[in-house]
């Protein structure tokens, strides 16, 4: 690997079926459990759970934007080194619309059955969750949130 | 005895026989290719969530100070009496002796736990079809409880060992949503306590010439990152010849490179010397982490389970191949003598004939 700049984050989004994505990159957003945080170079090592929504790295020039939906994953940032795990990462151009609604109605049929059991909420809440995220980012190219 | 004709035609026969096992080793090399390709490039983010799962273990306690209570319901250990045991065997025959020992070691496995209830969720075909004829398929009826909710409940079991599931197709594309259901089910079960223990069998390939059929244990989780096998069966060094042999023939490389650099960082993930900052608390990332792991368990041992598959497919045909050609040297020596003893034959009874008059 050429000598990377001094001022550049190596990125890699790793799915269980291959390294999907590597490169260097200004700025990642990453889409927490507990809410979007954006990393830059020198960042704190930090280590965090990520709920459904947009992995979004920044490249060099403003073109060098590319944007991932996932579901779940895990994400370790260094100083100049972010590493991203996903269960499931898509591009937004690839997910598909009708398929993501049926998901949503299906999410909130089982909100709407779970009765009192904490754990069927749960499963609903994710189930709603990653639908509404994978609509969003398959919705518009600007992002709204 | 034979005439020429008869064996000619039985020649044409074999020949035909061998392009057709030549082809299918050639396809199954390229699908070995493939598999062990696809096998490679899966190993990142399993080497990572264990690393990172590794980390974090040692810098939290698995129980909680104040309750006593467990950061996360899988690493609680029970006797074991139920036991889930998941098979994965190949979709397809004409492997050799693929399928056969796994289900072979399915048997001694049942065998070694009497007494045990084992429930079977069978992932290929082949072992599928075998298990269910074996085996009773656990029977559910569908319950509406109290609130109008339709619930399966099980039915009382019809023997010790019983099908709970199969996965038909699961190999073929090797969908990670569809594995990452059944280890939804599986952790599932051990949370409500149906089960106490959960085994996968499978054969592991690590390369071409190193490859053996284990028993790993998955659930409960003791120790995190080692493999906890159970039992296992090495091949014999006479069949690791016929497979190196069968791998050169086809142009398959025996020990693929297999440290990448993504993988060599992947060992690091989640393991550099500093603090982190957890932006969750431990136990929340334990749930999160858990269920991905045994996810990665079963992704793991379905991708090595295809490549040997295909592995064992390839050595198979590339002996029937051999077979084939030995058997056409065979018949085409006993065809030359059966026509030379036919010429022979025919000039004695010249010779004598002319020696009459």
């Amino acid at each position: 690997m050429a000598e990377a700049k001094s001022d550049q984050l190596r990125v890699r989004l790793v799915t269980p079926e291959r390294i999907l994505f590597e490169a260097d990159a200004s700025a990642v957003e990453l889409p927490s459990k507990s809410g979007y945080m954006e990393v830059l170079y020198g960042h704190a090592p930090l280590m965090a759970e990520l709920g459904a929504g947009d992995v979004t790295i920044y490249g060099e020039n403003a073109d060098g934007v590319s944007r991932y939906n996932v579901n779940w994953g895990f994400v370790e940032v260094l100083p100049n080194r972010v590493t991203i795990l996903a269960s499931d990462a898509l591009k937004p151009e690839e997910i598909d619309l009708k398929r993501a609604e049926q998901q949503l109605d299906r999410g909130l049929h089982q909100w709407k059955e779970a009765g009192e059991s904490e754990e069927a909420y749960d499963e609903a809440l994710r189930v709603i969750s990653e639908a509404e995220a994978k609509i969003a980012s398959a919705g518009e190219v600007v992002k709204t949130h | 005895m034979a005439n020429v004709l008869d064996l000619r035609r039985r020649i044409r026969s074999v020949k035909n026989t061998r392009q057709i096992t030549k082809a299918m080793k050639m396809v199954s090399a390229a699908k070995l290719r493939r598999a062990q390709e696809r096998a490679l490039a899966a190993r990142p983010y399993e080497r990572m969530i264990v690393s990172v799962l590794e980390s974090l273990r040692r810098r939290v306690d698995l129980y909680d100070e104040k309750t006593g209570n467990l950061s996360h319901p899988l690493f609680l250990t029970r006797p074991e009496k139920r036991v889930l045991l998941v098979v994965i065997s190949g979709d397809k025959g004409f492997a050799g002796a693929f399928n056969a020992n796994i289900l072979k070691v399915t048997y001694q496995f049942i065998q070694g736990n009497p007494g045990k209830e084992i429930d079977i969720e069978a992932v290929g075909r082949k072992g599928r079809d075998q298990l269910r004829r074996r085996f009773p398929v656990a029977a559910y009826t569908e319950q509406t409880d109290e609130q109008g909710l339709k619930r399966a409940q099980r039915a009382a079991r019809q023997g010790n060992v019983e099908l709970t599931g199969d996965h038909p197709g699961l190999l073929l594309h090797l969908d990670p949503r569809r594995v990452q259901d059944l280890a939804h089910s599986m952790i599932s079960r051990y949370v409500h306590e149906e089960i106490d223990a959960a085994y996968v069998v499978y054969n592991e390939f690590k390369s071409v010439i190193s490859q053996r059929l284990v028993v790993e244990k998955v659930l409960p989780l003791i120790q995190v990152g080692q493999q906890q096998v159970a039992g296992a069966v090495e091949p014999s060094a006479e069949e690791k010849e016929r497979v190196a042999e069968a791998a050169l023939s086809a142009g398959i490389e025996l020990e693929p490179a297999d440290t990448t650099e993504g993988e060599e960082e992947a060992k690091k993930f989640g393991t550099a010397s500093v603090d982190y900052i957890y932006e969750q608390p431990p136990s929340e990332l334990f749930a999160g982490l858990l269920p991905q792991y045994v996810f990665s368990v079963l992704f793991h041992a379905m991708t090595e389970s295809v490549a040997a598959e295909h592995a064992a497919r390839m050595t198979a045909m590339d002996s029937a191949t051999n077979n084939a050609s030995e058997m056409i040297d065979n018949l085409t020596l006993h065809m030359n003598r059966v026509r030379q003893a036919a010429i022979t034959k025919e000039i004695i009874e010249i010779v004598s004939g002319a020696a009459a008059l």
